[in-house]
């Protein structure tokens, strides 16, 4: 139950650290509530420092603290609900940061994600994780 | 008076059967009965719950196959030998994501055939709670494999380890 001001980390390896919902997308039901697979737009509260030469690459996108991006709730500390009752919940909310075309803007993901993610056809973040639940 | 009472006598002690004996049976110790009649011919099974006798007596006996049955029985029953222990660590194997599945039992809800357990594990450094429903058709198996240390723990449910990591990794590592 993802909504606004609410904090996620983040789990891949884009540079941010945490991040602060601002919206949720296309969720005209559940009150504006984002859950597992939802996209967010959030704002980067926390990241990790970016050394110069990772800022002159042109490869490596990295972003800074201030900085509105996308991203894609993967776990969450409300139980989500699966078809057949089973009910997951994790202990902290965490996103994974896209760009505006949903492509994932960071190449690892370390952390656990929930599998409710390939149900809402992100299963290419699914494929990635190290751990799915 | 004498014939009035011999009238109430007569009636009382009369030796002729009264009226509406019945298509059903005499009664055997005395000619003078009254047996209502019989009731209409039995109704099947299959009407009775039409008719919403005994409906959920019935729902909760077949909604689920004789073999979940068991299984509820075997580990739910608060009877059985086997039944599920909070504090234990049990694995479940699921047909659907994951398919595997471990942890410490922190909860048992007993609802009949809606009951369900949660299982509790850190992967990954993130802690991950799963229920699962007994009756549910993608609960495959349930394995204990560790029961609680000293033969039980002292709370039906153990949502204090949520908040202390230390007594999780204990239950894990396994002190006897």
């Amino acid at each position: 139950m993802i909504g606004l001001k609410s904090t996620l980390n983040v789990i891949d390896n884009s540079g941010a650290l945490l991040v602060e919902c601002v919206n949720v997308l296309k969720n005209k039901v559940n009150n504006g509530h984002g859950s597992v697979g939802d996209e967010i737009v959030c704002v980067v509260k926390r990241a990790r420092p970016i050394s110069a030469a990772t800022q002159a690459s042109v490869n490596a996108v990295k972003v800074r603290k201030g900085d509105v991006r996308r991203a894609v709730i993967v776990r969450t500390r409300k139980q989500v609900r699966r078809p057949d009752g089973t009910m997951v919940r994790f202990d902290d909310n965490a996103a994974v940061l896209l760009n505006n075309k949903r492509e994932m803007l960071g190449t690892r993901i370390g952390g656990i994600v929930s599998s409710d993610l390939r149900l809402k056809g992100w299963s290419k973040i699914v494929s990635i994780a190290p751990r799915v639940a | 008076m004498a014939s009035a009472t011999r009238h109430i006598f007569k009636r009382l002690f009369s030796n002729t059967a009264r009226s509406a004996t019945p298509e059903g049976a005499a009664y055997p110790f005395s000619k003078t009965a009254l047996t209502p009649p019989a009731p209409k011919a039995a109704e099947t099974e299959v009407e009775r719950l039409r008719q919403g006798k005994r409906l959920m007596e019935f729902v909760h006996k077949t909604l689920s196959p004789p073999e979940k049955q068991a299984l509820l029985q075997k580990y739910f029953s608060r009877r059985s030998k086997d039944v599920l222990q909070p504090g234990s660590i049990v694995t479940v194997l699921q047909d659907q994501a994951p398919t595997q599945f471990t942890g410490v039992l922190i909860a048992i809800r007993r609802r009949g055939q809606a009951t369900s357990f949660r299982l509790r594990n850190i992967l990954q450094r993130t802690g991950v709670e799963m229920q699962f429903f007994a009756n549910s058709p993608s609960l495959k198996e349930i394995k204990v494999v560790r029961p609680p240390p000293k033969g039980r723990m002292r709370r039906a449910k153990l949502f204090y380890l949520r908040d202390a990591p230390d007594k999780m990794s204990a239950l894990a590592g396994g002190r006897k």
